[in-house]
């Protein structure tokens, strides 16, 4: 029997959405493109009312990330581990899976390459140096790998065990650098140094652009094969109808655990990149917020190969451009911070539904577990 | 249409799917204006203009699809869009309220677990709560026992009754005929729009000649159903028994189909034809039994299905489809896995467009055009480009649900003719469906099901009204047998 569209008033609020709909993950070019200039002008708003000249800002800003040599190796560097991070989390994201662990995958993968690396300390750099980078990887899918079998065996959702697992790894790098990995000399927590023989080294000298950036451009080559692939086909139709996809033979558990693997893996190789590259000794702090940006980063691309790109190059440039506005002008570097965070801001607010609907049922089930307790 | 509902009496609305008992239901409860006829309600005259001034007037509608927010806990369901509701929410109050109806009524709703927690029959009970503690003065209840179990629906016919008590009239809209002799006062068959029975009393009424009404005359209209040769057994399914939490699942079926042959699956929507449907494709983990395709186990493995030749039309184009995906995506989804298209694991878009296109233009999906989203189609379209995916090749076994449900005449047609020709081709043909002309149309035998199980099978030409209606409305002795 057909419905009825004057079906009017209290339907609107009360009629749950029936399974299956609001799964769509990817975002559309015009949102990612409304979001940057929305950003962009409430962040000029908040320099008008603090009696700065967004203009003058924004113009210090873009010379300061792709003004000089030196710019522009900042904003490549910060710029790699992004894309990196967004096009593994892209590779879920299309699988229909939020995973927001890559911050703890990067720096499990830290660690496993620091591991690795000292492992091979003897070694030439032709074996040292990729021995690390696949150990940072292995360290970031084992990372995932618990979250992944939940998910698929059990349906225990991935936002929330990735996050749980994100605080695992800090606390465990807080321990290593404190305690086993920590020198006797060290005062404050960190490693050793980074091994000689695994050092990524610099490309343009006097920049800190250095050799591990080109993994970034790797990933992205696999990343457009992933996207036309067959195989990436199949998860991308898993995405888009979870049931269609099972009935076309497609296994749904493979799907979830695979793609979830990947996007440790990835997330796991920025940590060896940071690691042996960028700041060649693993420090409590190694991630800083690249897991968390590199998930805006693949929303903002729209979970597509040139749209990651794009938007790792934004973040990339509003980090270095930020700190060279400050130098250069005076105006404060959280600028760049603010902006970033409405980004962060908008999307969440996009994925609300979803976040939300989850965050509760959490809730109530401790709320539940308090009451049987008592 | 003339009907009246007294005070106090649980009264039954009957009929066949599409007989035009929600549409009255949703008349009486505001959310669709009568083209012409007045109501009163309780003495006075009634003309809801929506749902809400329905509910003001104390006229609760509990629809199949329950209308309990996700996602939110029972209390907090209970003050979300209630008239008069403070601007606040005061959780110790809603939790009391829920707490005291649930006594009252002697359920066990609970306030504070959420709505995703709960199973179906909790869920309804808490959307019954609700509506009495909204003021509600008459009910509406559709369907609300199709997706129950035996225990599940005793315990609503005991609610049914306690409301009775208190003296609040319940419209119950039902097709399942064996509860409503325990369940009802009195009872009105509704066909095709119209009042055939109005206000029989249910325990002196005949339930088989009520069955029979309710279907109307069944017409075996002499279609042109081509000749098709017969073959030797192609699908074997032997003590099939699925269980499902979703719906009712189906309990120890056995039938052949031969080649060449088209069985049709009768039954009230959701009698186990989702699981039936989900079993012959190997989407589903059997509990028990086989399911064997030209002798082939295929039982749980929707990969090997595949590779059997099963074809399966869908029953939801929604879930039968890639919908943002485009018409060459989707015309050729069923080769995911093999490498047909792919060189070196990558896709090849020309050569997929173009395959795509042949397709379209083979089944007639207009516009034939590969690059098109697939939800940018009409119904009858994207039907046939979901033909065009599964029918490719001869199946050897096509499980069609629904094949032309909502399509157009031209549409339908095209359907019909694609399982005559997966017949003509050697397959078996499985129709499934709700709609007794669609298997008129189409089967050579019939099997009923109700509540997972078979109650009756029957060559085409033994098909009689009489015959379906007992055997679809649970009233036969096999029937009894399962459900009691």
């Amino acid at each position: 029997m057909a419905d009825v569209v004057a079906d009017g008033d209290l339907d609107d609020v009360r009629s749950a959405p029936p399974a299956g709909e609001e799964r769509r993950l990817t975002t559309s070019l015009s949102t990612s493109v409304f979001a940057v200039l929305i950003a962009l002008v409430i962040g000029g708003l908040i320099l008008l009312m603090s009696g700065e000249n967004p203009l003058t800002a924004y113009s210090a800003m873009v010379d300061g990330a792709f003004g000089s040599n030196f710019a522009l190796g900042e904003t490549l560097s910060r710029a790699a581990p992004l894309a990196i991070v967004g096009y593994g989390t892209a590779v879920a994201l299309r699988a229909g899976l939020i995973t927001i662990g890559a911050q703890g995958q990067v720096v499990a993968g830290a660690i496993g390459a620091l591991l690795t690396a000292q492992f091979f300390e003897n070694a030439p750099s032709a074996v040292a140096i990729p021995a690390a980078a696949l150990g940072g990887a292995l360290f970031g899918m084992a990372w995932v790998l618990i979250p992944a079998l939940l998910r698929a065996h059990f349906n225990v959702n991935e936002i929330l065990s990735t996050l749980l697992f994100t605080e695992f790894a800090a606390l465990l790098i807080e321990y290593l650098l404190n305690n086993p990995l920590k020198p006797p000399t060290a005062i404050t927590p960190q490693s050793e140094p980074y091994p000689k023989n695994g050092i990524l080294g610099l490309v343009v000298d006097g920049t800190r652009f250095h050799f591990g950036v080109f993994a970034a451009f790797a990933i992205g080559l696999a990343f457009v094969w992933w996207v036309r692939s067959d195989r990436g086909f199949s998860y991308d139709l898993y995405g888009e109808n979870p049931s269609l996809a099972q009935s076309l033979g497609i296994s749904g558990n493979r799907v979830i655990i695979n793609s979830l693997l990947i996007s440790g893996a990835t997330a796991g190789l920025v940590g060896w990149m940071q690691a042996a590259g960028l700041l060649q000794r693993v420090y409590v702090q190694i991630a800083s917020d690249i897991g968390f940006f590199g998930l805006v980063v693949a929303f903002l691309g729209g979970a597509t190969a040139g749209g990651v790109l794009v938007a790792a190059l934004l973040f990339g440039a509003l980090q270095s451009g930020g700190l060279a506005m400050q130098s250069s002008e005076g105006i404060p570097a959280s600028l760049s911070d603010i902006i970033q965070a409405l980004l962060l801001l908008g999307f969440s607010i996009r994925y609300a539904p979803q976040i939300i609907r989850l965050t509760r049922g959490v809730m109530a089930n401790f709320t539940l577990i308090g009451k049987r307790r008592a | 249409m003339d009907f009246t509902l007294e005070s106090g009496e649980i009264h039954a609305l009957v009929g066949e799917n599409g007989a035009g008992k929600s549409t009255l239901a949703k008349i009486v409860a505001g959310s669709i204006r009568s083209d012409a006829g007045s109501m009163s309600l309780f003495g006075q005259p009634y003309q809801p203009s929506s749902r809400r001034e329905g509910a003001a007037a104390g006229v609760a509608h509990v629809r199949q699809q329950l209308s309990l927010v996700r996602g939110l806990t029972v209390a907090q369901n209970l003050q979300l869009g209630r008239p008069g509701a403070p601007a606040v929410f005061n959780a110790a109050a809603a939790r009391a309220e829920v707490e005291r109806w649930s006594d009252e009524f002697a359920l066990s709703v609970p306030a504070e677990t959420l709505v995703d927690d709960m199973p179906l029959a909790v869920r309804q009970q808490a959307e019954i709560l609700i509506a009495v503690a909204w003021g509600a003065r008459l009910l509406i209840l559709d369907e609300p026992s199709s997706a129950l179990g035996p225990l599940e629906t005793d315990a609503l016919i005991a609610l049914c009754h306690r409301l009775r008590g208190e003296g609040t009239p319940i419209l119950y809209i039902s097709h399942r005929l064996p509860e409503l002799a325990e369940l009802a006062d009195r009872l009105t068959v509704l066909r095709a729009g119209r009042v055939v029975v109005e206000g029989a009393d249910v325990r002196a009424a005949d339930l088989r000649e009520v069955a029979t009404l309710m279907i109307g005359d069944v017409t075996l209209l002499e279609v042109n159903r081509p000749e098709i040769e017969r073959g030797p057994i192609r699908l074997s399914v032997s003590d099939l028994s699925v269980s499902s939490t979703q719906e009712v699942g189906c309990h120890g079926l056995d039938f052949e189909v031969d080649g060449g042959e088209i069985l049709g699956v009768v039954g009230i929507a959701g009698n186990g034809q989702e699981s039936l449907a989900k079993a012959l494709t190997g989407q589903v983990k059997l509990s028990s039994g086989h399911v064997l395709v030209d002798g082939v186990d295929i039982s749980g493995s929707a990969r090997e299905a595949i590779a059997a030749g099963v074809a399966h039309l869908h029953e939801d184009r929604a879930t039968g489809l890639a919908a943002a995906f485009s018409v060459a995506d989707n015309a050729t989804a069923r080769h995911v896995g093999s490498r047909r298209f792919t060189r070196f694991g990558v896709r090849l878009p020309d050569k997929i467009a173009r395959h795509a296109r042949e397709l379209a233009e083979r089944f007639q999906v207009r516009p034939p055009d590969p690059a098109a989203r697939a939800n940018s189609l009409s119904g009858g379209n994207q039907q046939k480009l979901m033909a065009a995916r599964e029918l490719e090749k001869n199946p050897t076994v096509l499980v069609a649900h629904g094949p032309t449900k909502g399509l157009d005449p031209e549409a339908a047609k095209a359907m019909r003719d694609r399982c005559f020709a997966a017949a003509q081709a050697g397959g078996a043909v499985v129709v499934i469906s709700a709609d007794l002309d669609e298997v008129a149309d189409l089967a050579h035998r019939v099997i009923v099901l109700y509540r997972g199980a078979v109650t009756d099978a029957f060559p085409i030409e033994d098909m009689t009204s009489e015959r379906v209606g007992a055997a679809m409305a649970g009233l036969t002795e096999s029937a009894g047998a399962t459900s009691g």
